[in-house]
């Protein structure tokens, strides 16, 4: 399975402009399947306009479908009248399938619990299959705690895309915030033998800046492709399950202990 | 002592790639608020010295304002035509002498010398959005983030700008990305003044200097500690600690737009709140 990583610079509730660039990048990409950044049909740092913009998500997110290729984008979905969801829609053979995002994160500088309802883990863990290879898809923020990707590659996924939008802190001659992601990429290609895809977006929204940088860790937990920093770019790769195998048959990935998340359930 | 240790931490930064990154946050900026460019006022300080280098790294569309009064040191006015040469922007600027518009105020309000300081502040903020306007391009702030949280600048003077690219760096380390941009020893090293009167020093007014202020403001902000900690790790005494924390407090009003009177159900910057780039 041949994957393109579309780093594109996301215009803030110009959903006009980025359903163009959309467009244009999957009628000129040779890869099997293209993911964007998260939330990348409306943008991140969106405020009320969030509510502004729903019904041109909606029509955007058809147009998208009509194209007929594979691919991953970032909207905003109404899952019930006036109940917003931070979504990534999944399209693949003439079909369409929401994942949510279960970790909205709201400190700092976010502030997605005013807006979005998070996703139920009861109903809507979901993995996908693509010829051979099974993925699942983990919206940023829910990389940043274990149960998801887990979840995900227990079920049987062996590549997990995560289009994200990471603003930039702490740029020194290191990138803090890329070396947590760095970190926490190859953490989980350590614990589950997966590959893991972080796709991010890139330029200004407000304030902050997305940094682009987007990644694929191995299996065997090494960053083997890296995008550019500040500016947008398109990464092609071509995923394979042999590492995945050869990963899993030296490590204790198969040692699930259900009870672990039993005892959890009470905490 | 102490205070070097933390002025250390906090220059553990790396010039180059903050450079880069305001350069381009800077161009990027300009254009996607639809400007052809950036203006911006220059003094003969570090701040508008930093600022004007990064600009003109930035756009090619840029244009200064050296608007001197009588209270403006000679010296300052060199350094900024140095700089300006250093840049060659010597098509790329204006002389304004502006005693003549602060004489007027003088008239009708009197001559106490805060008063008429940041009225020249104001003044300048005038000049530079008539300016701007006419040019369509934006004003660039000059102010960094040590000014900004002690609230050492004028409400709607020099405080008044479109857009603030060293604002997120302390004046320490203002001083640090000027010497990597070779900006010149002597505008790098020039105690800070707002030269709003004769003889105006920023640590004569303030009662502190911009050392003890930016290793205050780190550990209070950067490391969320309290007044005691900061004491007791600086090796400084409680109530300059606490003179520092009181003057980020009771200047928030300059940080922030001004406050509307709440009446219906949706007022502006509570329940309304919009990003800056809005389609």
């Amino acid at each position: 399975m041949e994957v393109e990583l579309a780093q594109i610079r996301v215009k803030q509730g110009d959903i006009t402009s980025n359903l163009e660039k959309h467009i244009d990048i999957l009628s000129t990409s040779s890869a099997e399947c293209v993911i964007f950044p998260e939330l990348s049909l409306t943008g991140y740092i969106l405020r009320d306009i969030t509510y502004d913009i729903i019904k041109d998500a909606e029509t955007a997110e058809e147009k998208l479908a009509e194209q007929g290729k594979c691919a991953i984008f970032g909207t905003i979905r109404e899952y019930h009248p006036g109940i917003l969801r931070n979504t990534a829609v999944v399209l693949m053979n003439g079909k369409r399938e929401y994942v949510y995002k279960f970790y909205p994160p709201t400190y700092g500088l976010f502030e997605e619990r005013r807006y979005f309802q998070p996703g139920d883990p009861r109903k809507d863990v979901k993995i996908f299959k693509f010829k051979d290879i099974s993925f699942g898809v983990a919206i940023c923020e829910d990389v940043w705690h274990s149960e998801p990707v887990e979840a995900l590659s227990l079920m049987g996924a062996s590549v997990i895309f995560v289009p994200s939008s990471s603003p930039l802190r702490g740029l020194s001659s290191t990138l803090t915030i890329e070396q947590d992601w760095e970190t926490l990429l190859r953490a989980h290609s350590l614990m589950q033998n997966v590959w893991m895809i972080f796709v991010n977006s890139v330029g200004s929204q407000d304030e902050e800046y997305f940094w682009g940088g987007s990644m694929i860790s191995s299996p065997f937990g090494k960053i083997i492709v890296k995008g550019k920093r500040l500016e947008e770019d398109r990464l092609t790769f071509k995923l394979n399950l042999d590492e995945v195998r050869r990963a899993r048959y030296f490590s204790s990935f198969r040692d699930h202990q259900r009870d672990f998340h039993a005892f959890m359930s009470n905490l | 002592m102490r205070i070097q240790q933390v002025l250390e931490r906090l220059e553990r930064i790396d010039y180059s790639s903050i450079s880069e990154y305001l350069t381009l946050r800077i161009k990027d900026y300009i254009q996607n608020a639809g400007a052809k460019g950036g203006i911006l006022g220059i003094s003969g300080g570090v701040d508008s010295a930093v600022t004007a280098y990064l600009l003109s790294k930035a756009v090619d569309n840029f244009y200064f304002l050296l608007m001197p009064s009588e209270s403006t040191p000679k010296e300052d006015i060199q350094d900024s035509l140095d700089i300006i040469t250093e840049l060659s922007a010597e098509d790329k600027y204006s002389f304004i002498t502006i005693d003549p518009i602060v004489e007027k105020f003088k008239e009708s309000v009197g001559e106490d010398k805060k008063v008429i300081g940041n009225v020249k502040a104001r003044v300048r903020m005038t000049l530079l959005y008539a300016f701007a306007q006419k040019m369509n391009y934006l004003v660039i702030g000059t102010g960094d983030k040590s000014e900004l949280l002690l609230g050492y600048f004028t409400k709607y003077g020099d405080g008044g700008v479109d857009v603030l690219p060293i604002g997120d760096l302390y004046k320490t380390q203002v001083r640090g990305l000027g010497k990597f941009l070779g900006v010149p020893e002597k505008v790098v090293g020039k105690p800070s003044s707002p030269a709003l009167w004769e003889g105006q020093s920023a640590e004569g007014e303030l009662g502190f200097g911009y050392d003890l202020a930016d290793a205050v403001l780190y550990l209070m902000v950067e490391e969320m500690k309290g007044t005691e900690e900061i004491s007791a790790e600086l090796e400084i005494n409680k109530d300059l600690v606490k003179k520092i924390k009181d003057l980020v407090i009771s200047s928030q009003h300059k940080r922030l737009p001004p406050e509307i009177f709440r009446l219906s159900s949706r007022s502006i910057n509570s329940d309304w709140r919009y990003p800056r780039q809005w389609r």
